[in-house]
């Protein structure tokens, strides 16, 4: 009672300044009385809802959120729509203006729209990979009339028509993003620019559009960022015409553009010396020379991109010498990158905070050190592939990048647990990739785990000699970690498994391969680790069914599982695939002891919630085309290995 | 393609063999400026005569005409050259058919030196042959070579019959039947001529060719020729296109051309041609010989069948339509008359614009047409890739549609109506719904409480003989409605089913929930 007097004198627009004050935690804030309570729920901006059961009290809560998440749940549908509108005062629609409602396969258009027509303020709206969705969805979205951002990625059924729906509605729409929408073409592009004169970024990644696009899109006077990836029927015809249209671009994105060359960049680059952002990756097979004096006129790029060309230690000096501003630069898979390019480059760009080198194989001791030494605020560091990378590399990171929070050192053999020791100098490590490095041990893992302690990622992937110890030592020190990857790590038992479930906060877990856990240690893992939402186990052939039984029981906030090559039975997979509300992903390939009949009955009891399955080719025929056609009609995408 | 066509080519034709003088054919200037003579011709065609009769009579109107000092050219058939051309002959037309029409020594004179010159080319061309056997040549070729120059020799032949025949006036009726006869060769002849091989036979095949256009245009057979369709072919097209560039902004000076205009009934007359025998009408003409076929024998000559002649080749006034409606643009009466080219265009113009449309599309029941043509044309498209815009107008392609939206402020493209997805409500859902209805929701699925693990088990087992409807999804949405009962049990539950995103943190790798309550 004494607490109480405590709060007694806070106002209520006292307590809403703390909170704003406080950050991440309000969730221990939410528990301290019901006033706090009261005040986290009115002042609430955002909400990410996991389970659609309790979608309509939420909302009652929450009624003045701004934003409102239901990516991790698409099941919505269109009775659920018209329930959450009907019931109550459905007052959360009024302030909301951004909609996520990323995968909602099951949402139809007749739902979208009256979602949309319910709330008059929204501004951004998702519907990425809603696969199904076409130019009804897109008329149902153009409701949305002050829509400034909308993202479109893989609606798949969006044609030209939709697309026209929405830019002579929406004239106010500032993002777009096109991504795989292949059946947008030219025309649609040309009545865009037309008619929504105010975007700022726009994707047009894997359209199959013309250059005659790129003619439209060069007068959309306020564009500041195109994003053009695979679009192959774009040649140096279309970049031309860049050149001298969308004065305020600044970043260009043209990776895999097949018909794009030196000449496209060019042109497009002595258009815009201000461009901060280019990204030519695996479009050009090397830089020309005209091409490297360009990039020498552009003083402000930021961000770089070539990965897969072929360079020359000339190149990168030219980069190095002139791009002094340079904050990333992604080389992967370049050819003729050698330590002597690299110091040449680092040496000029010491603010250099992402470098990417993956499979640039002759790196050695030299370059690192140069990198170390040059760019101390670096942040992540791709070396996958670069053989010659050793413990004298790892030590000069160690020593001068103390902000290094990403690593990726997948596949170079010349990492062992001294270097690691040496590594874990970096202590404020957040991502370490350390797939296919065959040569450390728990020991080298257990210096990473003392001094770790912000890691959340870690791969282990096929590090076949961390055994149990080194999970224990993992566990202890870094308590952060959201994904592991123990793939292949064949000495982990159940032991490991019980250090495993230790991990809190741990949400995606790959245990591909292991061929000494039981259903003990899953068990240990499903009963602890809450969060669990992305979880491989497959050819793990000693769980058996009442490993499983525990996922289903415990793990409910998982969306992924594969379990391909498993030995579950029927029955089991039913009470699996029925208990798990959020799952959306799964993989059921070859299990042996499931029948045609158990598999139909556990994919019916997921119906409306799955999102993804993968299945044998070979039940196509076995499994009944009315049971497939519900999935599909639900939203579910099937794929047949 | 009318004979203006192939003769105009014909000078093209010829130019070429003017340079090469390999052959004892093209050398021959008086054989030359016949042909040359001929194409000319055509300009002072009477239609009362026959073909044959006029070719004839040219040479000698050129003599008698040196005021047309240009006709002789062969290389003057241009466009610009010929309407002025044409307007002289007009002028000088009813003297000249007069003068045609009499008995004239003078022409027959004429006529007899075009025979002499004529007998000249057939000696050239039998020394021709009669050289070519002395040297030895692969025997193909030769075989190739005399066909050429017997064709030429039957061209000739011709020639020199058709202008005997005019020396006297009487036999110039029956000369149909000889032109029939020349189609005939004609037409061998035009299967057998094989592509130009060696220098010598390229140069026979353009004379030849000039010399075949004299029956090819008399006759006006459309019997197609190897070297007429090559030849001709780009003459063709850009006379098509003129034709086309006329047809809006056609400058014809007034009283440059004369104007016809048809009564209503017969624009509006199903027939146009009639036969003479049994009354019968046909709209094209063609019908109507292939009828009267029926009605004896003497209809079944070729020369019967044969198309007639037109008189277009004839040097007239060029014929202009009016629309008999008045006060329409195209009427005479217009102040901004704009003539109509053909009977065809008057036909078409005073359906289209004067008369109700009687033909209805069937398919969508509201385009309605007056030519039967246009209401086909439409039908092919009606129906498919219909283009709709928001305010009701339909397009035939989505450009035109886009162009539109483009254009008009808010107009957006309508989505037709007819291919419902359905993709959220499948027919499934509501047989199935109903078959969860009998099974109550006692199942609670998802407790973390280990103790009801065996009770679920049992359930699983008790049911297990319809455990489609047991595990259905659909449970949870048939009670969607009523989800505040569907309670778990636990509050800790109910909170970690939710999580708060800061905001900008969309990633689902960052999802933290309230494990720790449990």
């Amino acid at each position: 009672m004494l607490s109480q007097s405590i709060f007694c004198l806070l106002t209520e627009d006292l307590l809403i300044r703390v909170l704003h004050k406080l950050g991440s935690d309000r969730k221990q804030w939410r528990l301290v009385c019901k006033e706090f309570l009261r005040v986290e729920s009115v002042t609430r901006k955002s909400i990410q809802i996991l389970r659609i059961e309790f979608l309509l009290r939420l909302l009652d809560k929450f009624c003045n959120i701004e934003t409102l998440d239901l990516s991790l749940c698409p099941r919505i549908e269109d009775g659920v729509v018209s329930v959450l509108l009907s019931q109550g005062s459905a007052s959360w629609t009024r302030g909301l203006r951004r909609l996520v409602l990323s995968r909602a396969t099951g949402l139809g258009h007749a739902g979208l729209e009256m979602l949309i027509r319910a709330c008059p303020m929204l501004e951004a709206v998702d519907v990425s990979h809603c696969w199904g969705y076409g130019d009804r969805e897109a008329a149902a979205l153009s409701c949305a009339v002050k829509l400034r951002e909308l993202n479109l990625d893989k609606c798949l059924g969006v044609t030209d028509i939709g697309l026209a729906k929405i830019a002579v509605v929406c004239g106010k729409l500032e993002r777009l993003s096109l991504k795989w929408c292949l059946e947008i073409t030219d025309l649609g592009i040309d009545l865009l620019c037309k008619k929504c004169l105010d975007l700022k970024f726009l994707d047009i990644s894997y359209l199959k559009v013309t250059s005659e696009s790129l003619r439209s899109i060069a007068s959309l006077l306020k564009l500041e960022a195109f994003v053009m990836v695979g679009c192959s029927l774009v040649d140096d015809v279309g970049l031309r015409f860049l050149e001298k249209g969308c004065p305020l671009l600044k970043a260009i994105h043209v990776s895999r553009c097949d018909c794009v060359s030196s000449s496209g960049l060019i042109s497009v680059i002595s258009g815009h010396g201000g461009l901060e952002q280019l990204d030519a990756g695996y479009c050009l097979s090397e830089l020309s020379a005209p091409l490297v004096k360009c990039l020498e006129n552009l003083k402000q790029l930021r961000i770089i991109r070539i990965d897969g060309v072929r360079v020359s230690d000339f190149i990168l000096q030219t980069i190095g010498a002139n791009c002094k501003s340079l904050v990333e630069l992604g080389l992967s898979k370049c050819v003729g990158v050698t330590n002597k390019g690299i110091m040449q480059l680092v040496s000029g760009c010491g603010n250099l905070k992402i470098l990417d080198l993956t499979c640039c194989r002759f790196i050695s001791v030299a370059a690192i050190s140069t990198i170390a030494d040059s760019c101390p605020d670096l942040v992540c560091l791709k070396l996958e592939s670069c053989d010659m990378v050793t413990e004298n590399c790892l030590y000069q990171l160690g020593l001068n990048c103390s902000l290094l929070e990403e690593l990726d050192l997948t596949d170079c053999s010349g990492i062992d647990d001294i270097a690691l020791r040496y590594l874990s100098r970096c202590s404020k490590l957040v991502r370490l990739k350390l797939g296919l490095c065959t040569n450390i041990s728990d020991i080298g893992l257990a210096h990473i785990a003392c001094n770790c302690p912000k890691m959340t990622e870690l791969d282990l992937y096929r590090c076949v000699r961390i055994g149990d110890d080194g999970l224990a030592a993992l566990t202890s020190g870094c308590k952060r970690l959201t994904k592991l990857n123990l793939s292949y790590c064949n000495r982990i038992t159940d032991r490991g498994l019980d250090y495993i479930s230790h991990l809190d906060e741990l949400s995606d877990l790959e245990l591909r391969g292991l061929s000494n856990i039981t259903s003990i240690g899953i068990r240990a893992v499903a009963v602890s680790c809450k969060r669990l939402a992305d979880l491989d186990l497959k050819h793990c052939e000693k769980i058996d069914d009442s490993g499983f039984w525990a996922l289903a029981f415990y793990s409910q906030n998982l969306r992924q599982i594969n379990m391909s090559y498993c030995i579950v039975s029927d029955m089991v997979l039913c009470l699996l695939m029925g208990n798990l509300k959020r799952l959306q992903d799964a993989k059921l390939v070859c299990l042996s002891k499931v029948t045609v009949k158990g598999l139909e009955v556990a994919l019916r009891t997921s119906c409306g919630r799955i999102k993804k399955v993968k299945l044998q080719r070979s039940l196509r025929v076995l499994l009944s085309s009315e049971m497939l056609e519900t999935l599909h009609a639900r939203g579910c995408k099937i794929r047949w290995d | 393609m009318d004979s203006n066509g192939s003769l105009r080519a014909s000078p093209w034709a010829r130019s070429p063999s003017l340079s090469s003088s390999a052959s004892g054919l093209s050398s021959d200037p008086l054989s030359f400026q016949g042909f040359g003579l001929q194409h000319n011709q055509h300009k002072w065609d009477d239609p009362s005569n026959s073909d044959y009769g006029i070719s004839a009579e040219v040479p000698f109107k050129e003599f008698n005409q040196p005021s047309q000092t240009q006709s002789p050219l062969p290389c003057n058939s241009n466009n610009e050259i010929e309407i002025p051309d044409q307007e002289n002959c007009h002028m000088s037309e009813s003297s000249q058919t007069s003068a045609l029409q009499d008995w004239d020594p003078s022409v027959m004179l004429n006529n007899l030196s075009f025979l002499e010159e004529k007998i000249h080319q057939l000696q050239d061309l039998v020394h021709l042959i009669a050289r070519q056997k002395g040297i030895g040549q692969p025997n193909e070729l030769v075989t190739q070579e005399q066909q050429l120059v017997t064709t030429d020799l039957t061209s000739i032949i011709i020639q020199l019959i058709s202008t005997a025949g005019s020396l006297l006036p009487s036999v110039r009726h029956n000369l149909v039947n000889t032109s029939s006869l020349v189609g005939q060769i004609d037409q061998l002849r035009g299967t057998t001529i094989p592509s130009g091989t060696g220098a010598s036979s390229s140069c026979i095949q353009q004379q030849n060719n000039g010399g075949k256009k004299v029956s090819d245009q008399s006759m006006q057979t459309d019997i197609p020729n190897n070297f007429e369709m090559e030849q001709n072919h780009n003459v063709g097209e850009q006379e098509f296109k003129d034709e086309e560039d006329a047809d809006d902004g056609e400058n014809l000076a007034p009283g440059s051309y004369e104007i016809l205009q048809l009564e209503k009934e017969e624009i509006l007359a199903p027939h146009t041609h009639f036969c003479t025998i049994c009354g019968k009408g046909f709209k094209r003409d063609a019908n109507l010989r292939m009828h009267m076929r029926g009605h004896g024998d003497e209809y079944k000559t070729p020369a019967a069948l044969a198309k007639p002649h037109k008189e277009s080749g004839s040097p007239k006034l060029i014929k202009r339509y009016s629309c008999p409606y008045p006060g329409c643009k195209r009427n005479k009466e217009h102040k901004k008359f704009q003539p109509l080219k053909t009977i065809l265009c008057v036909k078409n113009h005073y359906k289209r614009t004067h008369c109700d449309k009687s033909y209805t599309c069937s398919r969508c029941n509201t385009k309605k047409f007056s030519v039967m043509a246009d209401l086909k044309t439409h039908e092919k498209h009606c129906g498919k890739d219909k283009w709709l815009c928001s305010c009701g107008t339909t397009f035939s392609r989505k450009d035109k549609l886009f162009g539109h939206i483009a254009l008009f402020q808010g107009h957006t493209p309508a989505i037709p109506l007819d291919d419902t997805k359905g993709v959220a409500e499948p027919p499934i859902h509501d047989s199935k719904e109903n078959s969860n209805k009998a099974q109550s929701v006692n199942f609670t699925f998802g407790s973390p409480n280990p103790s009801n693990e065996v009770q679920n088990v049992m359930d699983v087992k008790g049911n297990s003989d319809d455990p489609i409807s047991y595990f259905s999804s659909l449970n949870f949405e048939a009670n969607f409605g009523a989800y505040n009962e569907f309670t778990r049990p636990l509050f800790d539950d109910s909170e970690g089913s939710f999580s708060f995103v800061m905001p900008g943190s969309f990633k689902s790798g960052g999802e933290p929930s309230s494990d720790n309550l449990l």
